[in-house]
């Protein structure tokens, strides 16, 4: 008999990702991933799963499974108001689950997406090498096309004999999604062709989290920088990416971004603001604040060496 | 046009934009294919992906590996290393994409003769008898920018966008034309429709590649009747 998690009722949007696709994006394929890549880290550092397993991300909650297996089992990321056969649940730590145990998403209480990891990871099929949910390129997921789950899904993942010892994250490691969020950007590309008076109003102003947002990019409203005049030839975008359209509102590319942008860029924000700010719930108000490109990336280097990436 | 040499600014925490002038060549595309590969073929570990487009190659890099100072070098020293001019006769495959202009496929085709002055068919002669070149792929898995319209074919945008297109639409937008891989929301004067699959997810169980150009290979649309579209539909549908 095959064992696993059963989809009860999918919620507003829950997907499956894993390290992302990465190799393609001269080809127009976007790396996708998890929204919140640290959050995603920590689920499976607590199973002692390798880095980019697959695994669960939820966002905004009202997603409920069915354990049809043993396994233990690790929650991160956002309080979602989670229960376990109705009793409530702290996140950032794993637990021991047994055949019928019902796990339950409420809505956010802190923070904005959950991730579910198993021990030893969901065994989905791949697409160009990685399970990741692109709902805009029909990539990756449970059936390989790209959608998010559905009621009665099924994902596979294996049975343990043992139960294994529970962990939880110390909390001086426990990220506060209800803190003020200061983006970090390493101006570049285009930051030369904005005026003065338009870093000026970036750096002095709080911008809003739009609820048009989602991961391909977050859409910001406040007061409208003015744009380098001239039309740009569309250029490859990394993760981050602070592009500006026609309406003078910054719009921060994240892992589901196109791979290619038409608009002026500010630069980029260094990614481990792109996972506090996956975090966040639209009408958030965030700002932005310089960083050099030698701290970004001697605190990424930190990042990647603390979960062996 | 002179060999560009490369200026470079930092697009991100591991990643810089190497600005190969500012003007397009039909030469370009060619060249920042050839200068990608030797990057990814010469530095593997360090540099991770290369994204060309246009003018520019966004280069994705491990800063654990190299530092940028460093980086710049290479990326000049690979740039250095490929020839130019590029002899244009043999640069990039020519892949021929058999089209159905106008009717219900290319409704925008009067739209089109109407702001050129021309007629339907002339529109459909200028469209066909060029060679365009992939000058990007991007937007979406597949999506090549075509460059190479003929300046009477350039129409702006629709005002408002389709919320539709149908996969395959042949499209004009400003001075770029392109076929649409998969239905979608789109604003480009639709002309026409494609007979051709532009990208295959899965290229280890079919015989074509990922997406069957590249940046830098060239595009000749030949136009052909609804009745054989249809049976060209019908038999990519069937594999």
């Amino acid at each position: 008999m095959k064992t696993g998690l059963l989809v009860i009722k999918p919620g507003i949007h829950a997907v499956v990702q894993d390290q992302g696709r990465n190799g393609y994006q001269h080809l127009g394929v976007t790396p996708g991933g998890p929204a919140d890549a640290m959050a995603a880290n920590w689920a499976n550092r607590l199973l002692g799963n390798a880095p980019g397993t697959a695994l669960i991300e939820i966002t905004a909650g009202g997603t409920e499974f069915e354990c049809q297996t043993q396994s233990m089992i690790s929650i991160t990321g956002g309080d979602l108001n989670l229960t376990l056969n109705g009793k409530p649940q702290i996140p950032w730590r794993s637990f021991w689950v047994r055949q019928g145990d019902r796990l339950k998403f409420g809505y956010p209480r802190h923070g904005f997406r959950a991730y579910v990891s198993v021990q030893g990871g969901f065994q989905l099929p791949q697409t160009l090498g990685s399970c990741a949910t692109v709902l805009r390129d029909g990539l990756g997921g449970l059936h390989g096309d790209g959608e998010r789950l559905r009621k009665h899904d099924f994902l596979p993942c294996a049975h343990l004999t043992e139960e294994g010892i529970a962990r939880q994250i110390p909390e001086l490691y426990l990220p506060d999604y209800n803190a003020p969020l200061s983006l970090q950007l390493i101006p570049g590309y285009q930051q030369h062709q904005f005026s003065k008076a338009s870093w000026q109003t970036l750096w002095d102003n709080e911008y809003e989290l739009l609820p048009e947002s989602d991961s391909m990019g977050a859409r910001l409203s406040g007061p409208a920088l003015s744009i380098p005049e001239g039309n740009l030839l569309s250029e490859g975008v990394c993760y981050g990416a602070v592009q500006v359209p026609g309406n003078g509102q910054p719009i921060v590319l994240l892992q589901q971004r196109q791979t290619l942008g038409g608009y002026p860029k500010l630069g980029a924000i260094l990614p481990l603001s792109g996972y506090e700010l996956a975090q966040r719930a639209p009408g958030t108000k965030v700002r932005f604040q310089p960083i050099n490109i030698t701290n970004a990336q001697q605190q990424m280097r930190r990042y990647l060496r603390f979960f062996g990436l | 046009m002179k060999k560009p040499l490369p200026e470079f600014s930092i697009a991100g925490v591991d990643a810089i934009l190497a600005q190969f002038g500012d003007r397009m060549d039909e030469q370009l595309p060619f060249y920042l294919a050839k200068v990608r590969e030797r990057l990814l073929d010469k530095y593997k570990g360090i540099i991770r992906e290369v994204v060309p487009a246009y003018t520019t190659l966004l280069v994705y890099y491990e800063p654990r590996a190299i530092r940028l100072y460093d980086l710049e070098q290479c990326v000049e020293q690979a740039a250095a290393e490929v020839a130019w001019p590029i002899s244009m006769s043999n640069a990039g495959k020519l892949v021929e994409v058999p089209v159905c202009y106008g009717g219900d496929f290319g409704p925008e085709l009067t739209r089109v003769a109407a702001q050129a002055k021309l007629s339907e068919a002339q529109v459909i002669e200028l469209h066909s008898e060029v060679e365009y070149q992939v000058a990007a792929l991007g937007f979406a898995p597949g999506f090549a920018y075509l460059s190479g319209l003929h300046e009477k074919l350039i129409t702006p945008r629709l005002e408002t966008p389709r919320k539709k297109v149908p996969a395959g639409s042949l499209g004009i937008a400003g001075a770029q034309t392109a076929v649409y891989p998969f239905a979608g929301p789109g604003g480009w004067n639709l002309i026409g429709r494609a007979a051709m699959r532009w990208f295959n997810p899965r290229p280890e169980l079919a015989s074509d590649a990922m997406t069957p150009v590249e940046v830098g290979d060239r595009v000749r649309f030949k136009p052909v009747s609804a009745e054989t579209l249809n049976a060209l539909l019908r038999c990519s549908e069937e594999n």
